[in-house]
């Protein structure tokens, strides 16, 4: 069912592959870095953002590290979420489609662009 | 508090769900309510939540179990309803004490429901809606049956023997039947009220049989009307009942009655089709035209019982041979004591076979027409002199009533029984309205014989004893007086 459930894949999902390619985050790390990457767009609230988590998971897409403290954030032991090889790869799969269809777009002159 | 809020909140979520995030989903929603200090923040994290919560918990039930979900799926056929198991945890204490209670609750309101709080409707008016209306079928406003379409005195038996035994007693009294079966449902206001008065008052002054009487009862319709006498009638029954009191009360006409039914009547009297006739006649070929029993009993008295007075045109041969087979008998038994009626035509008929010569048969239905002079001497027949005798029940009714009520005044047979129905209401019914429609007497034969007639009353036998007993009584008398000759 997860293959189903990321089958497509859901622009939540696809915000936290991308918000955990650049650094390990915890669940409020990774709502953070999805809202500043959306410009305030997409703020995924505890249900949205942990049922994602599970799902990719589950897919094995991402994958839990050992709790351990933000130093930013008092001293609360937290989990981590990392990336993981095939997480990586669907991440970039799915950028190419997107860049596909805006090759397309850009052809059927409904967005303007200088690059990609 | 707000964090209890949420964490409550959380426990929407399938339990699976709460054991691997609950935790972290509060610990993001205490960092977020650190971060988000102020009203707006504050507002816009709790419209977050809120409309998290609203997409997310739906979505985690059914993802709750894919396995499960997609192992169903996989088995329903097309079109099949099945079920989904939601819930992955087995049910706790609480949640079984409640649902117990909560069934005892529902089953205790809908019984009490059940017996106080709704008006009773017979399931069978649910069921069968023509039901409803017996009294418009079987009542002698009957424009249904074969051939009655404008020859409304007519009872028509065909009719009758589609008919459960019972129902055909009601027309004695229509409007009382119509009243005592269901309260009506329909709500009248005061355009309808007058539409309907409007109607009423049109047909009595267009077809009531006394000139003088039917505009009159159309204008004290009116009147009360305008008085505002109708307006506590907001249900039909009551409203149909009231204005046959006031059409009353200008000439007691028992036979006059405006009735409402509660299941809509049909557009136009229905026409008997072809199919009707052919079922008529495959009917009556069945049954042998309602000729039950011919036979030659001892001392070689005729008996004939003969349970409705069928179509001639159908029924001739049949009527024909029954008499011919009694032709040689010294006296002859009529047994009606199942004779529901029928045709005026066949009543006639029968008749002419004990005179020998035309004898006018009173009607009440009709008019004096040709057709009510028996077509007597009837050629080779030998019974116009022999002693007839009339065996009655009070099942006898309408057409075999007439049969009773025309030999006896006209002294031609001895009555033994019981008093017979008293079935002989005349008249037409006009429909007003999809659930309103009128019976009034259109024609009126002039009585020969005495201001009554049968109606209601039934007529009275000559010797009264049990039905049971009527045949062995008629034979005794009879024996009797064949032996004095």
């Amino acid at each position: 069912m997860p293959k189903q459930k990321l089958n497509p894949l859901p622009s939540a999902a696809f915000q936290i592959l991308l918000a955990l390619a650049g650094e390990d985050l915890h669940g409020y790390g990774i709502m953070r870095q999805v809202a500043e990457q959306t410009g305030g767009r997409m703020r995924l609230g505890p249900g949205t953002l942990y049922s994602s988590i599970q799902t990719l998971f589950e897919a094995k897409l991402i994958e839990e590290t050992d709790a351990r403290e933000d130093a930013n954030l008092g001293t609360e032991r937290r989990r981590y979420y990392r990336l993981t090889a095939s997480g990586r790869k669907l991440a970039r799969t799915e950028a190419e489609r997107l860049a596909d269809l805006l090759r397309v777009a850009r052809s059927k002159k409904i967005l303007r662009g200088e690059y990609v | 508090m707000s964090e209890k809020i949420y964490a409550w909140l959380l426990r929407l979520y399938p339990s699976r769900f709460r054991e691997a995030y609950g935790e972290e989903a509060l610990q993001l929603f205490r960092d977020r309510s650190r971060d988000e200090a102020g009203f707006l923040l504050r507002l816009r994290l709790w419209a977050d939540l809120l409309s998290d919560l609203a997409l997310s918990v739906p979505r985690e039930y059914f993802h709750v179990q894919p396995g499960l979900a997609s192992f169903s799926a996989h088995l329903r056929p097309e079109g099949v309803p099945s079920f989904f198991v939601f819930a992955d945890e087995p049910l706790g204490s609480g949640a079984l004490l409640f649902g117990g209670v909560l069934s005892i609750a529902a089953l205790v309101t809908f019984s009490v429901l059940l017996n106080h709080g709704v008006r009773h409707v017979p399931l069978s008016a649910l069921l069968r809606p023509t039901q409803s209306l017996p009294h418009a079928r079987s009542s002698p406003f009957d424009s249904s049956a074969p051939k009655t379409a404008n020859n409304t005195g007519e009872m028509a038996s065909a009719s009758k023997e589609s008919q459960p035994p019972g129902l055909a007693a009601t027309p004695s009294q229509p409007a009382k039947g119509a009243a005592g079966r269901i309260r009506g449902s329909v709500k009248l206001n005061a355009v309808e009220r007058r539409r309907i008065v409007e109607a009423a008052a049109a047909i009595l002054e267009k077809h009531y049989v006394d000139r003088d009487n039917g505009p009159k009862m159309a204008a004290a319709l009116r009147a009360h009307e305008k008085k505002g006498d109708d307006d506590k009638s907001t249900d039909g029954f009551r409203f149909a009942a009231l204005l046959t009191r006031q059409m009353r009360e200008v000439s007691p006409d028992r036979h006059l009655t405006l009735d409402y039914f509660d299941s809509p009547l049909p557009p136009h009297p229905p026409a008997p089709t072809a199919e009707d006739f052919a079922h008529y006649r495959e009917v009556m070929t069945r049954e042998n035209c309602t000729f039950e029993k011919i036979e030659i009993l001892p001392h070689n008295i005729g008996y004939l019982k003969l349970n409705s007075f069928p179509d001639v045109s159908v029924c001739q041969a049949t009527a024909e041979a029954a008499m011919a087979s009694l032709n040689h008998a010294d006296a002859i038994v009529f047994d009606l004591r199942d004779n529901r009626g029928g045709e005026p035509a066949m009543v006639s008929f029968m008749a002419a076979y004990l005179f020998d010569h035309p004898e006018y048969l009173y009607n009440p239905r009709e008019t004096t027409t040709e057709e009510s002079w028996t077509h007597s001497p009837v050629p080779g027949n030998r019974l116009a002199d022999k002693p007839v005798y009339v065996l009655t029940s009070v099942r006898t009714f309408s057409g075999a009533e007439q049969f009773c009520y025309d030999l006896k005044m006209l002294k031609r047979a001895t009555l033994v029984g019981e008093t017979t129905g008293g079935g002989a209401h005349s008249g037409a019914f006009h429909r007003i309205d999809d659930h309103f429609g009128m019976g009034i007497p259109e024609t009126k034969a002039i009585n020969p014989y005495s201001k009554t007639d049968w109606a209601e009353i039934g007529v009275e036998p000559d010797v009264k004893v049990n039905t049971a007993d009527a045949l062995d009584t008629a034979v005794k008398l009879a024996q009797a007086r064949l032996q004095k000759k």
